[in-house]
């Protein structure tokens, strides 16, 4: 499509009467190929984007209009935050999302510490055992984790350290940490040896040539995938049910009072719940392929 | 890329591994263990009252089995909480003995009664209790040891005033016999284990100190009600599901290839779904389809229904599957999506313009171009998205309620959440794990066959 507009474009000026034709009809195709294509995107955006107006609108105004029949299209109306504070101040909320915030930033900060030397290992090193631990990581990546959470329940209780935030952030972390292996591998991976060379070159020592030219540069990506490491941790639920019993996570929380809650306490859970990863992902769009992108190769 | 070989990147790599090793490798050969391994399913018996004798056969969990005699042993005072212990006090006191003869040495705290204590409730002093009926021996024997098969260091009188010097804490070991397939066994075992029943002669093996290998937590897997509902219903949705999802990413990916002016702006609204929580898109898509959701709202709005459809009801099983579909499209394509997209970036674009200018139209560019090229990477995603669908757990719990419709991680959650079925739970992550690998085999497999019938 575009090497057809690019082909239209380069047509010399003066141009017989068939040429121009040709020229106009390609012109068309484009022009018609670009409609389809936006169309296509915008009803693909509508799929995304509908779903989360409704649950918007049922957040975002009072309980009375959550429990009315039939429900209004348009949202917000009336734009009220009752439905929101009647589910904040429902019991185990305000805990568990705190519950869920420390959990979330333990796994982070454990994870990346973890990774960021195994990553900056797989895309600066050839060692023997590089390929093997690479597909031993991406086998882990692709593994069903969670599941593990049943037989570390076990373990957890022998020691007694079931049922702390602590320990559930120790299972997020193996569940995050190949993901995040990859993607910080991926971030050393853009940036090019020979800069650090070069600063050798100069007289820094590699010490100093990692922490004055590559951190600066592998910074914004590392930040990305440290962000994408809270977000897996605070949407993961069911390790979160099975490790957890009074310090429950936010997810968790909700998941257990699901089937005993009314609907405006479930709606504006679920809002609540996706408006960090809404903003999380925004920050973060221009990373994702340089996160999972990696995986496939 | 440095190529000389030293131990730095083994060094960088090591945590990794260490933590990967504790928590992936270990829990996952424990849910093997949990799902085929029955811990306590046999007692080993000992031939004399004590930890160190050598063994003298063994009996099944749950065997009736005779009471043949009991003796008290030291026990360690940490083993005090374990369950169905049956324990005895011992005194170790100083007296006067029958005889006239200073007597030291260890007598039941049954045969004592305690007269003075310490503030702090420790017994000091006490007097030997009258035995009760005629033809006992009236004399009380003290013993060299907290043991009555110790040798006996003297014998007391009733009323004997006694002085406590220390006290031990004995666990009751049983003489049992019973017998196993034919084979009678007889040994000592500890109390712990063994249930005694009031006559105090006959009781049975409540638990075992060993363990085998069982299948019975496979069989009560296979067994449930739900498990096969819960495999079928799995299967169902992860061939609803991929298909799909394969279609709507490489459209997806397609659109965002064009760099269309907001370019930008569609891939964040494809990729939200990538971090939004599967149990908050269980409750958006329960909001659409509950009774008097937006579904019903709409479509009587339209004028198309007269009164609201219950869509999530155990009579409409299929609409709760297809919500459950439609859910998972929504939540889980954005992760095929980029994928894919980064799978196209790969492509040379050349590839592409040469295609364009011999004529070739959208269809045959993405046939016999994009597809063959874009293979591992959709491989890739396949798998992902395979063991993903394995996983499928909140979404259906918010649609369903968890029994209408239920998938197998579903069930591993309700055998360990409900039923406090730890065994079974493992045996539930054990087939789900085993699936997983099964399928990436099979995927891995089929692509290196195509690529072999294509060499």
């Amino acid at each position: 499509m575009s090497a057809s507009g690019q082909l239209a474009q380069t047509a010399p000026v003066q141009a017989s009467a068939e040429m121009q034709k040709v020229r106009q009809a390609a012109l068309r195709r484009q022009r018609l190929n670009r409609g389809v294509t936006y169309f296509i995107a915008i009803l693909i955006c509508l799929w995304v984007l509908i779903p989360i107006w409704f649950i918007a609108s049922m957040a975002l105004t009072t309980p009375e209009v959550v429990r009315s029949y039939p429900k209004g299209v348009l949202p917000f109306i009336p734009f009220s935050f009752e439905t929101m504070r009647f589910f904040l101040s429902s019991q185990g909320i305000i805990p568990g999302t705190i519950n869920s915030i420390i959990v979330a930033i333990i796994t982070l900060l454990l994870s990346t510490i973890i990774a960021a030397p195994a990553g900056y290992a797989i895309s600066r090193y050839l060692f023997p055992g590089r390929d093997f631990y690479r597909l031993s990581i991406l086998a882990v990546r692709a593994f069903p984790v969670v599941i593990l959470a049943i037989p570390l329940a076990v373990v957890f209780i022998n020691f007694g350290i079931y049922d702390s935030v602590y320990s559930l952030a120790l299972m997020h972390t193996a569940l995050t940490l190949p993901t995040t292996i990859l993607v910080i591998g991926s971030v050393f991976a853009s940036i090019p040896y020979e800069l650090e060379e070069a600063a050798q070159v100069y007289g820094c020592t590699p010490l100093q040539a990692f922490r004055t030219v590559v951190l600066p540069l592998v910074a914004p990506g590392i930040a990305a995938a440290a962000i994408f490491t809270f977000v897996m941790s605070w949407n993961e639920v069911f390790a979160a049910s099975i490790l957890t019993v009074r310090n429950r996570t936010l997810p968790a929380q909700v998941l257990s009072t699901l089937s005993q809650s009314s609907e405006p306490y479930q709606f504006a859970g679920a809002f609540f719940m996706m408006i960090p990863a809404m903003i999380f992902i925004f920050v973060i769009r221009r990373y994702l392929f340089n996160m999972w992108g990696q995986i496939s190769k | 890329m440095k190529k000389r070989r030293n131990w730095a990147p083994y060094l960088l790599i090591l945590p990794s591994v260490i933590y990967l090793a504790i928590f992936f490798a270990w829990p996952m050969a424990r849910a093997m263990t949990l799902a085929v391994w029955d811990a306590d399913a046999v007692l080993r018996l000992k031939a004399e009252a004590s930890a160190e004798s050598a063994g003298a056969g063994t009996l099944p969990r749950g065997m009736q089995v005779e009471i043949l005699g009991q003796q008290g042993n030291i026990v360690a005072p940490e083993e005090l909480t374990q369950r169905n212990l049956r324990t005895e006090r011992w005194f170790r006191v100083e007296a006067e003995g029958a005889d006239g003869q200073p007597v030291s040495g260890w007598a039941q705290e049954t045969r004592v009664r305690v007269r003075e204590e310490s503030e702090s409730g420790e017994p000091l002093a006490g007097t030997i209790r009258r035995k009760l009926g005629s033809d006992a021996d009236p004399l009380t024997d003290v013993f060299s040891e907290a043991s009555v098969a110790s040798a006996v260091a003297g014998r007391l009188e009733a009323n004997t005033r006694v002085e406590i010097r220390e006290q031990a804490m004995l666990e009751l070991w049983y003489l049992v016999r019973g017998e196993a397939d034919g084979t009678p066994a007889e040994g000592w075992a500890q109390s712990r284990y063994i249930q005694v029943y009031a006559d105090d002669t006959t009781g049975r093996i409540d638990r075992g100190n060993a363990g085998e290998l069982t299948n019975r937590y496979i069989q009560a897997m296979v067994n449930d009600r739900f498990f096969w509902p819960a495999l079928w219903t799995t299967f169902l949705l992860m061939v609803l599901i991929i298909p799909v999802q394969f279609v709507l990413a490489m459209i997806m990916a397609l659109i965002i290839q064009q760099q269309l002016r907001g370019n930008s702006f569609f891939l964040y609204v494809f990729a939200i779904a990538l971090g939004v929580s599967d149990l908050a898109v269980g409750i958006v898509w329960y909001a659409i389809f509950t009774q008097y959701g937006y579904l019903n709202s709409i479509l009587q709005g339209l004028g198309l229904i007269d009164a609201p459809i219950a869509f999530l009801t155990a009579d409409t099983r299929y609409w709760i599957i297809i919500a459950i579909w439609l859910a998972e499209v929504w939540r889980a394509t954005s992760i095929v999506m980029v994928v894919v997209v980064s799978g196209l970036q790969a492509i040379p674009n050349e590839v592409l313009e040469a295609a364009d200018l011999f004529g070739a139209g959208l269809w045959k560019r993405i046939r016999f171009v994009i597809l063959p090229m874009l293979k591992p990477s959709l491989q890739v995603a396949l798998i992902l998205r395979t063991i993903l669908a394995l996983q499928v757990f909140a979404v259906v719990i918010a649609l369903s309620g968890g029994d209408i419709v239920t998938v197998l991680a579903n069930e591993a959650y309700r055998q360990y959440y409900d039923l406090r079925n730890v065994n079974v739970a493992a045996a539930y992550a054990g087939l789900i794990l085993l699936l997983s690998m099964v399928s990436a085999v099979i995927y891995l497999r089929l692509v290196r066959s195509n690529e072999e019938a294509q060499a």
